[in-house]
């Protein structure tokens, strides 16, 4: 009953017209950044951060949200009708929604894409209301040595689930965490890899990695080539699927909400890895699986229900315990602490008013996705055929204003500039610059955290063992990286003896 | 790729030659805490394992299919991304002098004339366009105060 009154007062706060205004602009951007391949919703959100500081930070969160949400909206749509994903969550969705979309049914697909979405939308926000507010709860029992063994499991759970290659998304993080030490260090207030340089002393902002690695470095990474994309044409008419064809997806929404929003809640798997456990689900159950590839209803339903569900439960953790799980909740987390809020389930007591205002809101930018989606896709479609030569100077000239709002200097765009040409090579070279962004976040909170559980324990080590929170967390950490080099040492073997064979 | 992360390798084990080096500055531990130099120190001891471990992985797997792809793109593709990071760079560069409108102009349309080969009044009137409405946004209504250049703005 609590959480229901709870929930009227964020409805209450969130119903004003600047903030339905700002769910609508942030449904807006998410949706074009969606469509538009070279920028993801984590660079966005980035990038508007400096622009945001100006607001109130109820406004901002609902927009950096809707921004979230939305792109997963809008991917679908260059997936279906070009087969370009414009977000790495709608990658799966171009299989068999590019399919229905050359056999005439593009409508059909995007449809379905956008019920999906909604559904899942407004089914995970119901979920992240529901868990986010007992595990905020419960981590209220939480001292500094448990907070330093969640930020551990937290981080291994990101690399191990979320890396293609787990030594270097473990170098990525260790060198964010490298990144993290720039600055004035907590014990004896001494500048740490400074250099004299006095933008230095409040370390390396998030902002100008994020925008670096995955700004600059998306952009280049685009920019390589000439991009001419012709997408398939849709009338207004063709966009509503059939009641026939929802009630045959109806199951596969269903599945992939759930699978999305569990998924989505678990650190490091976001929503990529959700559509594709959700296609792979689709595939398993549909009673004709070779079928799938020629342009199944349920392998477009289910992946984007399920990206839609993931960025829900990715706000679980955030806001419950002040732990991102993936890139774009490590930006989201950056910038509650820039707007002055404490991340962390004290969130819930100190800012009550704010967490349930962003979450009443993401139930509001649903229903604005929603009508926006259907009725506007066409219009969104034609977007396509602005020349990527005109968007990207545009994206570079706003992540150099946002740079410099910063600290109103030019030092922190030199610095983005660094971060740019490393987060190009890194993408060249098949490095996650996520690992290193999230570490660069919980690197400090880390050693905090050690720093406050050390000094409450006289300098025991004991105090992150005979706690029994603390020490499930790291049986779990153990096991995991136990669990992860048996496999690794298993792959290695079995490579010795193709190579004793060869 | 088996070439990059053989660099990668090699690069993660001169930062954390760097970290290590950096943490000797600093007290390794207090009475009761981690000093300082604690964290860069093992930061930089995890990172040089890190480092051996993609090293000698990259001698030690089957070349796949993924070890043929290039890293670095054709040289048309490099020379594009080479131009945009010195554009930027000069962006960086030029500001104080030149100011954040001048600055905008000149980077939009020396990218488009230069490299997506636009018309040079194309490329001028877009500069202006770009730099016009980033302007008015940031700087009249935000007031983020750009450096000005020698035109006073």
């Amino acid at each position: 009953m609590e959480i229901f009154n709870s929930l009227a007062g964020g409805f209450a706060v969130c119903m004003t017209p600047y903030n339905i205004l700002m769910a609508f602009v942030g449904c807006l951007l998410g949706t074009l950044i969606g469509i538009l391949p070279g920028l993801g919703p984590s660079a966005t959100m980035a990038i508007l951060i400096p622009i945001t500081f100006g607001m109130k930070a109820t406004p901002a969160m609902i927009m950096m949200c809707a921004v979230y949400y939305g792109a997963m909206y809008g991917g679908s749509t260059t997936s279906i009708l070009v087969n370009v994903p414009g977000e790495s969550s709608a990658v799966i969705t171009a299989i068999e929604g590019h399919q229905l979309a050359k056999k005439g049914k593009a409508g059909t697909a995007l449809g379905l894409s956008a019920i999906g979405s909604f559904i899942a939308g407004i089914l995970g926000t119901i979920g992240l209301v529901a868990a986010a507010v007992p595990l905020a709860d419960f981590s209220l029992k939480f001292g500094p040595a448990e907070f330093f063994s969640l930020i551990i499991m937290g981080m291994l759970t990101i690399i191990f689930v979320g890396g293609k290659s787990i030594p270097k998304s473990l170098m990525s993080a260790a060198i964010g965490l490298g990144l993290g030490c720039v600055g004035t260090d907590i014990v004896e207030g001494k500048d740490r890899f400074t250099y004299g340089m006095a933008e230095l002393l409040d370390g390396i902002d998030f902002v100008v990695l994020v925008m670096g690695t995955f700004g600059i470095g998306e952009v280049l990474v685009s920019a390589e080539e000439f991009m001419k994309v012709e997408p398939i044409k849709v009338k207004f008419r063709e966009l509503f699927p059939s009641l026939k064809e929802i009630i045959q997806v109806r199951w596969a929404i269903l599945r992939g909400t759930v699978i999305g929003f569990i998924i989505g809640v678990l650190p490091g798997a976001g929503p990529t890895i959700a559509s594709f456990v959700s296609y792979g689900i689709e595939k398993t159950v549909h009673k004709q699986p070779e079928t799938f590839g020629t342009g199944v209803p349920e392998g477009v339903a289910g992946p984007e229900s399920s990206n839609n569900a993931a960025t829900s439960g990715a706000m679980v953790p955030m806001f419950a315990l002040g732990i991102p799980g993936s890139g774009a909740t490590a930006v989201m987390l950056g910038a509650l602490i820039l707007y002055g809020l404490k991340p962390g389930p004290m969130l819930f007591v100190e800012n009550a008013d704010f967490v349930w205002a962003v979450m009443a809101s993401m139930f509001i930018g649903n229903v604005i996705l929603i009508i926006m989606n259907l009725p506007l896709v066409p219009l969104f479609a034609s977007l396509l055929r602005i020349s990527y030569a005109l968007i990207y100077p545009a994206i570079l000239i706003i992540c150099v204003v946002g740079a410099y709002a910063i600290s109103t200097g030019l030092f922190d765009v030199g610095l983005m500039l660094i971060f740019g040409i490393a987060g190009y090579f890194m993408k060249k070279a098949d490095i996650p610059p996520a690992p290193m962004l999230l570490a660069l976040l919980l690197g400090p909170m880390m050693e905090r955290s050690l720093y406050q559980a050390l000094n409450l324990s006289y300098g025991s080590m004991m105090t992150f063992i005979t706690r029994p929170i603390s020490a499930t967390l790291l049986v779990i950490s153990a096991l995991m990286s136990i669990a992860v080099g048996f496999k690794a040492v298993r792959r290695a073997r079995t490579l010795v003896k193709d190579e004793d064979k060869a | 790729m088996r070439k990059a992360d053989r660099i990668f390798g090699v690069i993660g084990l001169g930062l954390s030659l760097w970290f290590y080096l950096e943490s000797t500055k600093f007290h390794y531990i207090t009475e009761f805490t981690p000093g300082p130099g604690f964290f860069p120190f093992w930061v930089g001891v995890i990172l040089a394992v890190l480092s051996c471990w993609l090293l000698l992985d990259t001698f030690r797997r089957k070349p796949s299919e993924a070890d043929t792809l290039r890293v670095l793109p054709e040289k048309h593709a490099l020379y594009r991304v080479l131009f945009i990071f010195l554009m930027l760079f000069g962006v960086r560069m030029l500001m104080p002098f030149l100011g954040f409108p001048l600055t905008v102009c000149l980077f939009v349309a020396g990218i488009l004339f230069s490299l997506e080969r636009y018309g040079i009044f194309k490329s001028i009137g877009y500069g202006i366009a770009y730099a016009a409405v980033t302007w008015i946004i940031f700087e009249h209504f935000m007031e983020m105060g750009f450096p000005k250049g020698f035109l006073g703005i």
